[in-house]
């Protein structure tokens, strides 16, 4: 397949079943919403080595949040319910009730539920105090700046992490302006993040290493150095790739991110350095989730 | 609204306990036993009972002697166009009753759930603990459209309790914890005993000795209220964004407190 001089090569993505959860991010400005946004997802770019990953999902226009101030939506998912458990009361405690002015809200319902200001009462020292309205509880935690509101639990999601897409590109820097592209594109997509810096990955992994205890390690089929020393995957005039990784609430929600990606990406065309676009997979017998890409597209 | 529709048969001459005549649950109203003074008669000798049991059921006339309206209501809806007596919608777990008149002493007592809207004033211990009971309504919402008697809320545990009038003395003795606004004046001694909870008023004038001044504040709780519950919007406006604190009673442990914000 070829769509405006980018082949669409006949591959997929290979996913797998994540468990996540969404969280609204508040404070007094839209600065400072992101703020604690982007803390609280910060390294949480692949459960291999962060326990989780996560990311901001949208802006949250401020007659949707909870308390009427300017929002953020971010997307946090791990490899079970126990893990996310772990992380998600860790991540608010350390980087959104730090940060000034933020209030913390459930953001999905149904599912097993994550405690957010259950978990985070106790630093209150029993001056917290819980509020049930409207059936639902929250809580208030007195602090040096003020108060910090927080929502007693939120719900979770069995989604889907590690779809991805991978742009073979003419140079490093067209490689990179197409995925900023497709970023921008795939981030209008609710439901999804894409958990890596900027959204963007330059160091795509392979599974397994020829080291022992590494579990992943660097993609050298797809390192255009390496062209000459191991059976590439990249044709001649490829010089650079970029790989942007998607987690998703849903299958659906991952394919429609995808397809966004690709369409900025051939939107842009041969013409501004696009060669092809590919995706990781393990052959297809480790993930239960299988994104085609030209079905995708068809 | 349609439904069974109650309609006395004559001027009651001592209360009646209408606990157990509630809507949805598909029995023949008029065998239903209730307490007329000492003695137990057949609703049907009190009441005609008409129309379809759809889970509705609306009392005409109303009247003081009425007790026990809508006590134990789990689900559907009762209206009564008067007054009802004691007790009204006590023990309350879900569902809906709206008194287009006034209630006595107790309503809403032990409530857990539902919401009830009292369009006249209420008697003495809103919300409250039955005698011998612990803990008083521990949720659901609770309107009055008029002034509370005494003791509105003592020993409150959740919930929220909105009186647009005023409210009599010893308000929120002993409350535990849940919501109450008073759009009206406080009356003396309120929140003595006051464990934890919020009062939402709009003078401090009324408070008990142990209510200490925590200053001006920008809660942002206070915009999440309003938000989800649309009698506390109601209260305080939609745009709220602060209040003065007063934390009480500060010789009871001191974690409930009282805002004072503005109509």
């Amino acid at each position: 397949m070829i769509l405006n001089g980018v082949e669409i090569r006949d591959s997929f993505a290979e996913a797998f079943p994540m468990v996540g959860t969404r969280l609204i991010i508040t404070a007094d400005s839209a600065k400072w919403a992101m703020i604690a946004a982007k803390t609280m997802t910060g390294f949480a770019t692949s459960v291999i080595g962060c326990g989780c990953e996560a990311g901001v999902e949208r802006v949250v226009p401020e007659s949707e949040t909870p308390d009427g101030r300017p929002g953020v939506a971010v997307l946090i998912f791990a490899m079970d319910i126990k893990g996310l458990k772990s992380v998600v009361p860790n991540r608010i405690g350390q980087c959104v009730l730090t940060s000034p002015t933020s209030a913390c809200y459930a953001g999905m319902e149904g599912g097993e539920s994550i405690s957010i200001g259950k978990a985070l009462k106790y630093f209150a020292d029993g001056w917290q105090i819980s509020k049930m309205v409207g059936g639902k509880r929250i809580w208030r935690l007195p602090v040096m700046e003020g108060e910090f509101v927080c929502d007693h639990d939120t719900g979770s999601v069995s989604g889907v992490g590690g779809g991805n897409i991978l742009i073979l590109a003419t140079s490093r820097g067209e490689a990179l302006a197409a995925a900023e592209a497709a970023v921008e594109n795939m981030s209008k997509v609710e439901g999804c993040i894409m958990p890596f810096p900027g959204g963007v990955v330059r160091s795509g992994s392979k599974v397994g290493s020829k080291y022992k205890g590494m579990f992943a390690s660097t993609n050298n089929f797809y390192c255009p150095t390496l062209r000459a020393q191991t059976d590439s995957h990249l044709p001649p005039e490829v010089a650079s790739v970029m790989e942007i990784v998607i987690d998703g609430v849903s299958f659906d929600a991952v394919a429609a991110c995808t397809k966004a990606g690709i369409e900025a990406v051939v939107a842009l065309g041969r013409d501004k350095g696009v060669v092809a676009i590919d995706a990781g997979n393990y052959g297809g017998d480790l993930g239960p989730f299988h994104f085609k890409l030209r079905e995708i597209m068809a | 609204m349609s439904g069974i529709v109650l309609t006395p048969r004559a001027s009651l001459e001592s209360r009646v306990d209408l606990s157990g005549v509630l809507p949805g649950a598909g029995v023949d109203f008029a065998r239903l036993p209730v307490f007329h003074g000492g003695r137990k008669v057949a609703l049907g000798d009190l009441f005609t009972a008409s129309g379809v049991d759809d889970g509705r059921m609306t009392i005409e006339g109303g009247d003081a002697l009425l007790d026990s309206v809508g006590a134990g209501l789990a689900k559907g809806e009762i209206v009564v166009k008067g007054d009802v007596g004691s007790k009204l919608g006590f023990g309350m777990t879900g569902g809906m009753i709206s008194v287009k008149g006034s209630a006595g002493a107790f309503a809403a007592s032990e409530v857990s759930g539902g919401k009830i809207v009292i369009g006249g004033d209420v008697g003495e211990k809103l919300g409250a603990a039955g005698d011998g009971s612990r803990r008083g309504m521990s949720g659901g919402v609770v309107v009055v459209g008029g002034s509370a008697g005494a003791r509105a809320g003592e020993r409150l545990r959740g919930g929220v309790v909105m009186i647009e009038g005023d409210a009599a003395e010893e308000a929120a003795t002993d409350l535990i914890a849940g919501t109450i606004a008073i759009a009206g004046k406080l009356g003396a001694n309120a929140g003595r005993g006051m464990k934890r909870g919020t009062l939402l008023l709009r003078s401090p004038e009324g408070l008990c000795a142990g209510f200490g001044d925590a200053g001006v504040h920008d809660l942002v709780m206070l915009r999440v209220l309003v938000r989800r519950s649309q009698e506390l919007a109601a209260f305080m406006g939609a745009s709220v964004t602060g209040a003065r604190r007063f934390a009480g009673d500060l010789y009871s442990g001191g974690k409930g407190e009282a805002l004072i914000v503005a109509g």
